[in-house]
C-alpha cells in the first residue's frame, strides 16, 4: 500500500494537471470574491455573518468543485491515456490502487481547499478594505474557514475519485460533478431541509456556514461527508474489481 | 518429469461478450526459453486472450495461469511478467523517465532499474522529455522498457513491431533471441508474418476464438508457406 501511495503521489506531481488546477482556482477565487466585494452594496457586506457567509460561499463552492474534479481526473485521465493498464499490471489488486488513489487525492484535495480558502480570505480582505469596510472576521473564523475548507476539499476529492471510477469516461464524470455541485445543489437551496445534507452544503458547514440550508454542527457535517466518502469509495472499489480493462 | 509448472498454461479458456464467444475453449502451454508467435486476424481473440492472461479481464470459463497461478495472485507480478499491450499507454505530458519511475515505485522495483531499462532500449537521451514528443517507435521502446523494469521471466508483447524502423525491428529481434536464449519466455502477437518467421520458435494461430494450429516454425519454410498456411486456416475456418 505504501508503495502504491508513493506511486500515486508521483503521478500527481509529474504532470502539469495539479499546478494548472491550482492556478485556475486562484484566478477564479480571486475574481469571484473581488466581484462580490465590489459588486454588492455595503449593507450586505458590513456585518460579520455577511462577510463570513460570502467568504465561505465563494471559497467552498470553488474549492469543492475543483477538489472533486481533481479526484475524478486522477482515474479518468489514466483510463483515457491507457496508463490504467500498466497501473493494474504493476498492481493487479485493484482495491489497493483505489485506496492509494483515495489517499493521494485526499492530500491533493486538502491542498485545493487550503488554496481556495486562503485566496478568498486574502484577496477578500484586501477588496473589502479597499472599499472602506472593516473586516469583522475573527482569527477563529479564519481558522475554521481554512481547516473546514481543507477537510471538505480532501473528502470531496475522494468523492470525485469514486464518481470517476464508476463512470470511467472523463467528460461524463466531469459533467456530472459540475451539474451536481453547481446546478442541482443550487436548485435544492429552495429546500433547505434537504439541501443541508448535500455534499457541497456539508463542506460549507465544515467551514462555518451559518445559514438556513446548512448544518450548524461542523462535527456532524464532517461525519456525514466522511460517510458519503466511504460509501461512494466502496461502490467504486466493487465496480472496478469486477470490470474488464480493455 | 519436472514439477515446475509451465511458464504459461491456458486451459479451456473461454470468454463471452453478450452471447458471443470471442475466445472459445483455447488450450496451450508455453515453456521456458521459447519465443512463441500468436497470430490471427483482427477480432480473432488474441488481445482478449492476452488481457485475461494478464488479469485485465476475467474469463467466462477455463483458466489462464502464469507459473501455475492467476496473474493477480503472483507474489511479484512485475518481476514475473512484462507486457506491452498498446503503443500509447502513456500520459502525454509525463516524461518517459517519470512514467517508469511511477511503475517502479508501485512494483517495489529498485529505482536504479529505471535508468538501466532506458539504456537497454536506447532512450536515455529522451528520458526527461514528455512522451508527446516521442515518435511511435520511441513509444514502443518505452513500453518495452516498462515491461523490462522488473527483469521478468515472461514477456507478453502485442504488436511490438508496429512503428519500429528496420533498425528497430532488427534490434528487437536480436533482443528477444538473447532474452529467450537466457531462459526467458516470450509470447508475441503480430500481423507481420515475414518478421514472425525470422523471430519465433513456434506459432499459434487463432481464428474466431479457437486455436487452429500450434506448430514449430521449422514446419514452415522461408518461402512464404507460413503466409499460405495462415490464410488457408483463417479463411477455411470462417467458411
Amino acid at each position: 500500500m505504501r508503495r502504491q501511495l508513493r506511486s500515486e503521489l508521483t503521478k500527481l506531481t509529474t504532470t502539469p494537471t495539479l499546478a494548472v488546477v491550482l492556478v485556475a482556482l486562484v484566478g477564479l477565487a480571486a475574481l469571484a470574491v473581488t466581484l462580490h466585494a465590489v459588486g454588492l452594496s455595503t449593507s450586505r457586506l458590513a456585518t460579520r455573518p455577511d462577510q463570513r457567509g460570502i467568504f465561505i460561499d465563494v471559497a467552498i463552492n470553488l474549492g469543492a468543485l475543483f477538489a472533486a474534479l481533481l479526484g475524478a481526473l486522477s482515474i479518468t485521465a489514466e483510463i483515457r491515456s491507457g496508463t490504467i493498464r500498466p497501473t493494474f499490471l504493476a498492481t493487479p489488486r485493484r482495491g489497493t490502487v483505489i485506496r492509494a488513489k483515495a489517499l493521494s487525492v485526499f492530500a491533493a484535495g486538502v491542498l485545493v481547499g487550503l488554496v481556495a480558502t486562503g485566496t478568498v480570505a486574502g484577496v477578500g480582505w484586501v477588496a473589502l478594505d479597499l472599499r472602506g469596510l472593516t473586516i469583522r472576521l475573527t482569527a477563529s473564523d479564519y481558522a475554521q474557514l481554512l481547516a473546514g475548507g481543507a477537510l471538505g476539499g480532501g473528502l470531496l476529492a475522494v468523492v470525485g475519485l469514486a464518481i470517476g471510477t464508476v463512470l470511467r469516461a472523463q467528460v461524463p464524470s466531469l459533467v456530472t460533478l459540475f451539474a451536481w455541485l453547481l446546478f442541482v445543489e443550487n436548485l435544492l437551496m429552495d429546500l433547505p431541509k434537504v439541501h443541508r445534507f448535500v455534499p457541497g452544503a456539508l463542506a460549507q458547514a465544515l467551514a462555518g456556514a451559518n445559514r438556513d440550508g446548512a448544518l450548524h454542527t461542523p462535527g456532524l457535517a464532517a461525519a456525514l461527508l466522511a460517510a458519503y466518502t466511504v460509501v461512494t469509495l466502496a461502490a467504486a472499489t466493487a465496480a472496478t474489481s469486477r470490470r474488464d480493462v480493455a | 518429469m519436472s514439477d515446475t509448472p509451465p511458464v504459461v498454461a491456458v486451459e479451456g479458456l473461454t470468454k463471452r461478450y453478450g452471447g458471443q464467444a470471442v475466445v472459445d475453449d483455447l488450450t496451450f502451454t508455453l515453456d521456458r526459453g521459447q519465443i512463441t508467435g500468436f497470430l490471427g486476424p483482427n477480432g480473432a481473440g488474441k488481445s482478449t486472450t492476452l488481457r485475461i492472461l494478464l488479469g485485465l479481464a476475467s474469463p467466462s470459463g477455463g483458466t489462464a495461469h502464469v507459473l501455475g497461478l492467476p496473474f493477480a495472485e503472483l507474489a511479484d507480478p512485475a518481476g514475473t511478467v512484462g507486457a506491452v499491450l498498446e503503443s500509447g499507454d502513456f500520459h502525454p505530458a509525463r516524461s518517459g523517465r517519470d512514467h517508469l519511475r511511477v511503475l517502479a515505485l508501485a512494483a517495489g522495483i529498485d529505482p536504479v532499474r529505471v535508468d538501466e531499462a532506458l539504456e537497454t532500449v536506447e532512450l536515455t537521451g529522451m528520458g526527461r522529455r514528455p512522451v508527446r514528443t516521442y515518435s511511435l517507435g520511441m513509444r514502443q521502446r518505452l513500453g518495452l522498457a516498462a515491461a523490462l523494469l522488473g527483469d521478468p521471466r515472461l514477456l507478453v508483447l502485442d504488436e511490438p513491431i508496429n512503428g519500429l524502423d528496420p533498425a528497430g525491428v532488427h534490434w528487437l529481434r536480436a533482443f528477444l533471441r538473447t532474452y529467450a536464449d537466457e531462459g526467458g519466455t516470450v509470447l508475441v502477437s503480430s500481423h507481420v508474418l515475414a518478421e514472425v518467421t525470422q523471430t519465433v520458435d513456434r506459432v499459434l494461430i487463432i481464428n474466431r476464438g479457437r486455436l487452429v494450429t500450434d506448430q514449430p516454425i521449422g514446419d514452415f519454410a522461408q518461402d512464404g508457406s507460413l503466409e499460405n498456411t495462415y490464410l488457408a486456416l483463417t479463411t477455411a475456418a470462417t467458411a
